[in-house]
């Protein structure tokens, strides 16, 4: 076993850590606010120029073939500055279904490296706390050369920068489908942000119309497909959670020797000492508990997920540990929006809640 | 011993609550519903004070002779357990619950005949001026000065976390008067229009999207002399009292009782693998679990309503108070995160009617969020968790 960091995995972390610090400051951050997507296209291009989005796809598909300890790596950095823009959804999600499909689409992959593709899962359907693989409502039914789809998504994580949504659908024979959908052509879209300035979309199709090429992978093959993008993206998004909560206890063991309270800097009470210290021991076993789900991402998927969610249950509940006391360690300054730390508390709530949620976790594991 | 409420209670609680359906606007109610902030929407809260003083019922706890009511703490319990369930706006608590008992006590005959009635018909809104930037819990090192110059005060320096300071006509104010004694006795206290000369205020962006909090800037203000309440350097004495005065509003309890019957709607509501929330066990232990920390907190605070005569220091009884009621707004207010899961996430504009409505989407999730992420303040404000914890310490076991 080793748990250091490779040299090339520094160089990627090292240069994350000064692009994104010098590039996601807080006014920077606040300021997306008004962007109508919500992408930072500066900030996507310069993704793109560093290698990012090619990070987790093959070689022979154009790509840099890193490993998911890199991606996670990288996604630490995106955390630790509370970065909300659309890196899972294209370079982890839409890069492996789309490169691992039996056709692999190529020119597609290309441009997503490129920065000039996006991509969005379409996945969860209204009414469904946790969705499952199967089980669509929305349909695909073939029409001539080609296919209709319709029915209702719901909150489509970064759907209102893509340029391409993957859709599940459900198959006349109940099998499950994923479709490769040009965002344009899809008209019924309400997007919204989330609490963190990530945003999502509720879509309906009504009939659409797609041609032959858009069915991306069927039956079988869907369902191994979407479940290995989603447990790829889950653990990547805990590894944006346990890069948060890293820089909030840098952020608040700085302002602890900072802020003075009844002549001394507030550090030293030992009340805030060992809210401190409680800190620090849930985010060291949350990293931990990251390394232990990345170490099982290659067994089948039962032990797969289940390996995922005895993380997520660790990291979860960390973040909302150290989120809610980074807040309470600031006083009346972490309820403002004009400090980091109400920024990670609500970047963290956004990667609980999305990303299957503490209670979701606690069944799984708690049945298999 | 008596555990039972006293008779009469429940004919006096069906009676406000008849009033209260009688005068509370459905729109008022509505917005209150929706409201995503740790207080009302102060214009609804002035709104409000102006329909409950037609009753006389704006400033029940006051004593009569400044148009209170001769209402028992058990009446004033179950008049504000009502309000709450009734979805009333709060009462603006900085000029009916904070600076009003200060200047009916400790005020001259002039400022009472002034201020009271404008109080207690909710006229216009005060914003209280204790914290400074530096200065949060170690409040007795406040450092804005007032310096008599002839009949006024000239006054300088910040305050900050003054709630609706943007649209209040007046705030008290902690200020230092003296600067070379012990740091508590050169403190006064004063009321301050707040658009006289020399005051910028700044609204303060939130976690959850509003703007209520206040940093106020005072550049040689001028006050007059007249505005000082009571002697000059017994501030602290008065800013104890006020905090004092309302023993057991600090739990919490009207609200924690409401939120917690919202979670349990949000849990019939929202379904599992086809059954709502209240029907799963681990869904029900949570709720169960708050449900008996509410209950105990009712009693806590009937405990101290009823008088009991408390072997610790009282003082210590209120930290109780305070400790269980802030920790439970924010269980209870996570907990309906949790309940509503993924959705509890969406951003909704802070203003109720630009909230765009969805068929998918319950209408109650915008002012969930909203209130849980500014719940966080709850442990802060008022004394933080941790300064509450070290009065219980050394009031009630001299540690």
């Amino acid at each position: 076993m080793d748990f250091n960091y490779s040299d090339l995995q520094r160089m990627l972390l090292e240069g994350a850590e000064r692009y994104l610090g010098d590039h996601f400051t807080l006014e920077h951050t606040r300021g997306l606010r008004a962007s109508p997507s919500g992408l930072d296209e500066a900030a996507w291009a310069t993704f793109a120029e560093l290698g990012w989005l090619a990070l987790g796809t093959g070689e022979d598909l154009g790509g840099l073939g890193g490993s998911l300890a890199d991606v996670a790596a990288l996604a630490s950095a995106l955390g630790g500055r509370y970065v909300a823009q659309p890196f899972v959804s294209t370079a982890v999600l839409g890069a492996h279904i789309l490169g691992k499909v039996s056709s692999p689409r190529v020119d597609l992959l290309e441009a997503m490296i490129a920065g000039t593709a996006l991509t969005a899962l379409a996945h969860r359907e209204p009414g469904e706390r946790h969705p499952s693989i199967g089980g669509r409502k929305v349909m695909v039914t073939a029409d001539g050369d080609g296919y209709l789809l319709s029915g209702q998504k719901m909150m489509v994580l970064d759907a209102p920068s893509a340029t391409h949504l993957i859709v599940s659908a459900s198959l006349p024979d109940s099998s499950l489908a994923l479709v490769l959908v040009d965002a344009s052509l899809v008209t019924s879209v309400d997007a919204y942000p989330l609490l963190d300035n990530s945003r999502a979309a509720d879509i309906q199709f009504d009939s659409l119309r797609l041609d032959a090429s858009s069915l991306l992978a069927t039956g079988g093959e869907a369902e191994r497909l979407l479940g290995e993008a989603l447990d790829r993206a889950g653990v990547v998004r805990l590894a944006q959670a346990v890069g948060s909560m890293e820089a909030v206890l840098r952020i608040c063991s700085a302002y602890l020797k900072e802020r003075k309270q009844f002549g001394q800097p507030i550090g030293k009470f030992q009340s805030l000492q060992h809210i401190m210290a409680d800190m620090f021991v849930v985010t060291h076993q949350s990293r931990s508990a990251l390394y232990q789900a990345l170490a099982h991402m290659d067994r089948e998927p039962g032990e797969r997920s289940r390996a995922i969610s005895l993380a997520a249950i660790t990291i979860h509940e960390a973040g909302q540990l150290v989120s809610r006391q980074g807040i309470q360690l600031h006083g009346g300054y972490g309820v403002t929006d004009e400090y980091e730390i109400s920024h990670h508390y609500r970047h963290l709530l956004v990667l609980e809640k999305t990303g299957g949620d503490l209670d979701f976790h606690l069944r799984l594991v708690g049945r298999s | 011993m008596d555990f039972q409420f006293d008779e009469g209670l429940a004919d006096f609680r069906l009676m406000v609550r008849e009033a209260i359906r009688a005068d509370l606007p459905a729109e008022l109610r509505e917005r209150q519903s929706k409201f995503g902030g740790n207080q009302s929407d102060p214009q609804d809260m002035l709104a409000w004070t102006r329909i409950a003083a037609k009753r006389g019922w704006s400033v029940p706890h006051w004593p009569a002779e400044y148009g209170g009511l001769d209402w028992s703490p058990m009446q004033l319990f179950v008049f504000q357990d009502e309000l709450a369930k009734a979805y009333a706006p709060d009462p603006c608590w900085g000029a009916t619950h904070m600076c009003g008992p200060v200047v009916y006590t400790f005020g001259s005959p002039e400022q009472k005949a002034r201020f009271l009635p404008a109080m207690r018909n909710g006229e216009y809104f005060w914003a209280q001026g204790f914290s400074e930037p530096g200065n949060g819990s170690d409040l007795a090192t406040l450092r804005t000065s007032a310096v008599r110059k002839g009949d006024v005060y000239v006054v300088n320096g910040q305050k900050i976390w003054t709630s609706c300071a943007w649209m209040s006509e007046w705030g008290f104010f902690l200020v230092r008067t003296d600067p070379d004694v012990k740091p508590q006795r050169g403190i006064s206290f004063m009321l301050i229009e707040l658009n006289s000369p020399g005051i910028t205020i700044r609204q303060i962006p939130q976690i959850n999207g509003e703007a209520e909090l206040c940093e106020v800037f005072l550049d040689n203000v001028e006050v007059p002399v007249d505005n000082l309440v009571g002697e000059e350097g017994m501030g602290w004495t008065y800013a104890k009292f006020l905090l004092d005065h309302e023993r057991t509003s600090s739990s919490f309890i009207y609200l924690n009782k409401r939120e917690l019957q919202r979670a349990k709607d949000f849990a019939a509501s929202q379904t599992l693998e086809g059954l709502p929330l209240d029907q799963h066990p681990e869904f029900q232990v949570r709720l169960a679990r708050l449900e008996a920390e509410t209950t105990a907190l009712e009693w806590s605070v009937l405990r101290t309503l009823a008088n009991e005569q408390y072997q610790y220091n009282e003082t210590a009884s209120a930290s109780v108070l305070k400790v269980a009621g802030s920790k439970l707004q924010q269980s209870i207010t996570e907990l309906q995160l949790d309940l509503l899961g993924a959705l509890s996430v969406r951003l909704y504009p802070n203003e109720i009617h630009e909230r765009p409505a969805s068929p998918l989407w319950p209408d109650d999730v915008a002012g969930a969020t909203q209130r849980a992420l500014i719940m966080r303040a709850s442990t802060i404000y008022g004394g933080t968790l941790q300064v509450q914890k070290n009065i219980i310490a050394k009031l009630a076991f001299d540690l």
